[in-house]
């Protein structure tokens, strides 16, 4: 590893791995704080829908609810991925949404009516997001405190399986 | 220093109003129940002011959305009102007690990180440029790393930016192709991009010394 010139780097690189769906579209990366879990969207059946892989073997992990009301987009993993946050479609509106893959819950967020969520960003404890809103033709990230809503996800918490199942087993020298 | 300042140029050091003497936020939030409304102020509001505050609970209820016995996210008041004032802002990433973003006025945007525990912004000397716009962007846990996808020069590229350090320093596409969203591990060993080649978006994972 090292320096290529010009400042350019030559480190390890790979490929995020086959999602199972050939050659299509990837987007909207997001890993976990513990780097263990990859969250993305590829298009399925015409719309965008929100994938979980673990990595570094690709396999992919069984979401709950949120399997459906897409298009999804912008996707957000807490530490260990327990939870998972994304924007989801509900009628003409979009709306926040998390995950607790832990036992299969689904915190849905409302925001003002003249919000429309865009992007987001879940802290990896799950104690905080960041939503980025347009409101009134302007962007705008607006900052919320969870904590009253969602246990922490910290470093050395279990690892989740997905389905309401804490993977105990799972990925060693994690916990 | 305020994000405003901040974004003008202003100076270190300057007390930010809404801010305690111990340096955290005292954000103005009412209970009604289980529920926490940020601005909210009992003394202030009349019969009307419930009026309202009940039809909007059943207007959620209505609109299926959990209503008011759905989950209330509370506002961070204090540190949404500066990022008003501070113009446009876009493409958040939390991490640890920080806050990256893009923010900018008059079609300027710069990378800025926020301290979210204090509400202020940190200087990142070296890394916002006039002729750079930023796209993307992502901070490890401890602040130290954050990663930039920009356009400068017709041409967009992911940058690595070491804070300690006031380094930046080029990722190169291999094979090549055009970066667009970033997100970074909480270590900030690794990070996970959009890569736009040959008419189709991959995702790429780099790992970072």
């Amino acid at each position: 590893m090292g320096l290529t010139g010009c400042g350019s780097w030559s480190w390890g690189r790979r490929s995020a791995g086959p999602a199972g769906f050939g050659q299509d579209n990837r987007q909207d990366p997001a890993l976990s704080g513990n780097g263990r879990l990859l969250a993305s969207i590829v298009e399925r059946s015409g719309r965008d829908t929100v994938i979980l892989q673990e990595q570094p073997s690709g396999r992919l992990l069984p979401l709950g609810p949120l399997q459906r009301q897409q298009p999804h987009r912008s996707p957000s993993l807490s530490w260990n991925g327990r939870y998972l946050a994304v924007i989801v479609q509900q009628g003409a509106r979009r709306l926040t949404v998390i995950e607790d893959r832990s036992n299969g819950q689904l915190h849905r967020l409302p925001l003002p009516a003249d919000s429309e969520p865009q992007r987001l960003s879940l802290a990896p404890d799950g104690r905080r997001l960041a939503i980025e809103v347009v409101r009134g033709g302007r962007s705008l990230v607006q900052m919320f405190d969870l904590s009253d809503l969602l246990e922490a996800d910290l470093p050395g918490g279990l690892p989740t399986s997905g389905g309401g199942l804490v993977d105990g087993d799972a990925a060693p020298g994690q916990r | 220093m305020t994000l405003v300042s901040h974004l003008r140029g202003g100076r270190a050091g300057l007390a930010h109003p809404r801010l305690s003497a111990g340096g955290r936020f005292k954000p103005e939030r009412f209970k009604l129940g289980r529920f926490n409304l940020s601005g909210f102020r009992p003394g202030r509001m009349g019969p009307v002011g419930r009026s309202l505050l009940h039809l909007g609970c059943l207007s959620l209820l209505g609109f299926g959305l959990g209503g008011c016995m759905g989950d209330m996210p509370r506002p961070m008041g204090g540190l949404d009102r500066q990022l008003e004032q501070a113009g446009s802002s876009s493409a958040p990433a939390l991490a640890g007690r920080w806050l990256a973003l893009i923010a900018g006025r008059g079609g300027r945007d710069q990378v800025l990180l926020v301290d979210v525990e204090r509400g202020l912004p940190v200087p990142l000397p070296g890394l916002n440029r006039p002729d750079a716009q930023p796209l993307s962007v992502a901070v490890n846990r401890d602040g130290n790393r954050l990663v930039v996808v920009r356009q400068r020069d017709g041409q967009t590229e992911l940058v690595l930016y070491r804070r300690e350090l006031m380094a930046l320093e080029s990722i190169a596409m291999q094979p090549p192709g055009v970066p667009r969203r970033v997100s970074l591990r909480g270590d900030g060993h690794e990070l996970a991009v959009e890569v736009s080649r040959g008419g189709l978006w991959q995702i790429d994972l780099i790992a970072i010394p």
